[in-house]
């Protein structure tokens, strides 16, 4: 027995070379080991792997040498049988052996091996990171597509398909998605309105009109008609005036919206008021576009800005209120008697009185007579009897341990209490005549039938000038009888700007009301501009104590004026500045 | 006179340009660095006015100069992207690509001063701040590509030791077949680990892999390791075979080491394309929706 073995190898051009050797034996020893009778130079191939003999009818027996199987015709086995005369491939690795039976009858195993690829020239683009990269137009199609739909298709969309169009819609009928649009947190007055956009941009394209602006803030009044505001407005920058000459071309209302100045977006807080600028635009040198205006110029409160000016009564006993400017020598009139000066000294009889009643420190101060209104802005008219009456008594009779007193206010009434005043020394009805006992002057059962000169004379006095009623008050005739002038006073001052007292409480109330050295109750004890730039500059003066802007006084909406004391508490609406020259000089 | 003049004029540049293209000139230091001192001002000239121009309340994108830069930085982008169309029809002039390239390179750096200043620092988490970033890093992106295009190719020549890539690839081949051929008479174990080797495909290596480069544990450096140090006894001179795997091995490793050094700076120089392309088509949809939903929402 034996085999012929047939070893087909290629040239590098492909030109065949067919080798043929005989094996003598009964064993064909298969394997990578070079003492095999066929070696198959296949690493995955073991040493040893199958051993091929003949069976006594013509076959051939396969069996692996070792542990590894090996693939005939396509299925892996450990131990075949099989007929050389109908054929059969053994594959171990890249070689192929074929078995045949040659017409001598010895078997021919034919030996082939495919090419081993080692190296591949068109590796060279696995050099380049695009190999392993995904591509770029892929991403660059994913990102612009996420973005686009995200951040455009889906806000625009549900914007123009939703039902209900109104401002403040709810759940399906709000825009969706658009919170991406938003450049910065809304105030905290607006903060409900946070993921409601179209509440103010109502419009798509158009910008937020002051009539949306309007529909929630219904009760603000105008600062001027608009057309003064145009005309009061100052020259704007080149860029500026390009921008709204751009702005107005796509629709924008002009410089005088509520936008302007309330710029919205600016981070959660409180909205910030508007810039010294958005006043000063207009307000500086404005008596040259606005000629009949009554209001002086202004555009920096340390540097630019009219003398204050104080409402107050001008003339004793009336209730009329006029303007004054506090230049230092502005007097009021309220009808009062009073010297500050000899009030606050801490070293008088005065002073000397306070310490000895209880409820008063060593010597009188501002607060023991004066009380803050409820805002805390300004201060509540003096009381007599709350303020002034704990020294300045009206006790006119004693009975008993009870004092009577008089009631305050109330003329007629003081003097019809001291014409009754029965135990005042009146002239006897009688001369010479005594009544006896029990109805004797002193006695249980007396009466006095005299006139009452001493008590028309005790009212007489005490509504002269030296009287308990002319210590404060300024006497004068009414109808004929002697009365006192009315009292006026007020409880704030300005007409276009709020003082807050809470917020100067740690301040002495004389450092800016020079009351420890007044003598008149006819001095408005009211500060000068200059006191005020002691501490306020303008809103640029950053070395100022404080930086102040217009905001800080001003309301440029029309505020409550309560411009007479029973007056409506509700901000008017119909208010606009422009009719204040009209009332010029008068409140 | 006028044609005359233009000719001269023309002669004049070709004159430049035949100059320019026999001295390599790189575009960053095209026309003398004309483009950076055009950006440098630019730069400059906006930070100054950034300063200078009083915006009330504050700046802000939507003031009358944040619309100034907005519409600049927009133009701006919208041209640098279309250095991407541009670049594909390379034409000479002062119009050149080199020209256009160092426009594109220094006006691209200028934009971090517009695009910042229009949005006046206020920054959020939205769309139009979607956009700042994504320029940024477009931006960023592209500042990268210029210092590894300026300092890795050295690198890359060094790396490859007048080897061209299809040498490397050959010299893998050539160990590989000889690897095969000696490693015939080694044990079962040995040569499944050769296999592994013979297996082992040094440009699968993924994205990771690629910027990791040498000296990484694959295939070949098992098989060395395992030939080396599990058979440290048996290295006696019958065993000739295992000797010749184990040189064959340590070539073999070197060369990937060379093949995954190439691979890494390669990675390193080409990876900015892939941030700086797509980002800038993303930019470009951002741009758009910021546009767009600021004057929806005017």
């Amino acid at each position: 027995m034996s085999f012929l073995i047939r070893t087909i190898d290629h040239t590098a051009t492909g030109r065949e070379i067919v080798r043929d050797r005989e094996v003598e034996g009964d064993r064909l020893a298969i394997g990578r080991a070079t003492t095999n009778d066929v070696v198959v130079a296949d690493l995955s191939v073991e040493q040893h792997h199958v051993v091929v003999t003949p069976t006594k009818r013509g076959l051939l027996s396969l069996e692996a040498a070792g542990n590894r199987d090996f693939i005939f015709d396509g299925h892996r086995h450990k131990a075949v049988t099989a007929d050389p005369a109908r054929g059969g491939a053994l594959t171990l690795g890249l070689y192929t052996l074929t078995f045949a039976r040659e017409a001598d009858g010895r078997t021919l195993v034919t030996v082939t091996q495919e090419e081993r690829e080692f190296g591949d020239r068109d590796a060279v683009r696995g050099f380049d990171l695009a190999s392993a990269m995904p591509g770029k137009r892929a991403a660059a199609w994913i990102g612009v597509l996420l973005i686009l739909g995200a951040f455009l298709a889906v806000p625009i969309w549900s914007g123009l398909a939703r039902s209900d169009k109104q401002p403040g819609a709810d759940g399906p009928d709000q825009v969706a998605w658009d919170t991406s649009w938003s450049t910065g947190k809304l105030s905290l007055a607006h903060h409900s309105l946070e993921n409601n956009c179209e509440a103010c941009h109502v419009e798509p394209f158009v910008s937020v009109r002051d009539e949306t602006c309007l529909s929630c803030h219904k009760d603000i009044g105008d600062h001027a008609k608009r057309d003064r505001l145009a005309g009061a407005r100052g020259p704007m920058g080149t860029g500026e005036a390009l921008l709204w000459q751009v702005a107005e071309t796509f629709g924008k209302e002009g410089p005088e919206a509520c936008t302007t100045c309330h710029t919205e977006h600016e981070g959660a807080g409180r909205m910030e008021p508007a810039a010294q600028q958005f006043c000063s635009n207009c307000h500086d040198a404005m008596d040259t576009r606005l000629s009949d205006t009554a209001l002086g110029n202004a555009h920096d409160f340390g540097t630019a800005h009219p003398e204050l000016q104080a409402v107050v009564f001008a003339e004793v006993g009336s209730d009329e209120t006029r303007r004054v400017t506090l230049d230092g020598k502005a007097r009021e009139a309220s009808g009062l008697r009073f010297p500050h000066a000899m009030h606050l000294s801490e070293t008088n009889g005065v002073a000397r009185m306070a310490g000895n009643l209880p409820g008063y420190g060593e010597a009188l101060v501002c607060s023991d007579c004066h009380s803050p209104t409820a805002d805390r802005n300004g201060f509540l008219p003096v009381e007599m009897e709350s303020a002034c009456e704990d020294c300045h008594s009206l006790v006119y009779d004693k009975v008993g341990s009870t004092f009577r007193t008089l009631r305050h206010g109330d003329v007629a009434q003081m003097r019809a209490d001291l014409i009754a005043m029965d135990r005042a020394p009146r002239a006897p009805f009688t001369r010479g005549l005594r009544r006896p006992g029990e109805f004797k002057r002193g006695g249980r059962y007396f009466q006095d039938f005299g006139r009452p000169t001493r008590n028309y004379l005790g009212i007489a006095q005490a509504l002269s000038e030296d009287g308990v009623c002319g210590e404060c008050h300024i006497p004068t005739t009414v109808a004929g009888e002697a009365s006192v002038m009315p009292v006026f006073q007020r409880d704030h001052y300005f007409l276009n700007a709020r003082f807050d007292h809470e917020a100067h409480e740690q301040e002495d109330c004389t450092s800016c009301h020079a009351a420890d050295t007044s003598s008149k109750a006819t001095d408005l004890l009211m500060p000068t501009l200059a006191t005020c730039r002691e501490c306020h500059m303008g809103a640029e003066a950053v070395k100022a104590e404080v930086p102040s802007t217009c905001a800080m006084c001003h309301s440029y909406h029309p505020p409550d004026f309560r411009r007479r004391k029973d007056g409506p508490l509700s901000p008017k609406p119909g208010r606009i500045a422009g009719l204040l020259s009209i009332a010029r000089g008068r409140e | 006179m006028a044609s005359l003049f233009s000719r001269r004029e023309g002669s004049a540049h070709a004159e430049i340009e035949e100059r320019r293209s026999a001295t390599h000139e790189s575009f960053l230091s095209h026309r003398a660095y004309f483009w950076a001192r055009v950006s440098g001002f630019l730069s400059l000239f906006v930070v100054l006015t950034y300063v200078l121009v009083d915006v009330e309340p504050r700046h802000n994108g939507g003031s009358w100069y944040g619309y100034t830069l907005g519409t600049v930085g927009a133009g701006l982008i919208v041209w640098l992207s279309w250095l991407g169309v541009r670049k594909r029809r390379p034409t000479p002039g002062s119009w050149s690509l080199k020209g256009w390239t160092s426009a594109h390179v220094y006006l691209g750096m200028s934009l971090v001063v517009i695009g910042t200043m229009h949005t006046g620092f206020q920054l959020g988490w939205n769309v139009h701040t979607l956009a700042w970033v994504l320029m940024m890093l477009v931006i960023l992106s592209g500042a990268y590509g210029i210092t590894v295009y300026a300092t890795l190719p050295q690198a890359l020549s060094e790396n490859r030791r007048e080897m061209t890539r299809e040498q490397m690839i050959e010299s893998l081949a050539t160990i590989d077949r000889q690897l095969e051929a000696a490693a015939q008479p080694l044990a079962r174990k040995d040569a499944d680990m050769v296999i592994a080797t013979l297996e082992q495909d040094v440009f699968a290596a993924g994205i990771i892999a690629r910027f990791r480069g040498p000296g990484g544990r694959d295939a070949t450096r098992r098989a060395l390791d395992h030939i080396s140090t599990d058979r440290a006894y048996d290295d006696d001179a019958d065993d000739l075979a295992q000797q010749k795997v184990r040189a064959l091995l340590g070539k073999r490793a070197a060369q990937i080491d060379q093949i995954r050094r190439q691979m890494q700076i390669k990675a390193l120089l080409e990876v900015w394309l892939y941030i700086h392309v797509p980002l800038t088509i993303a930019l470009l949809a951002a741009l758009t929706a910021h546009v767009v939903s600021v004057f929806y929402y005017w």
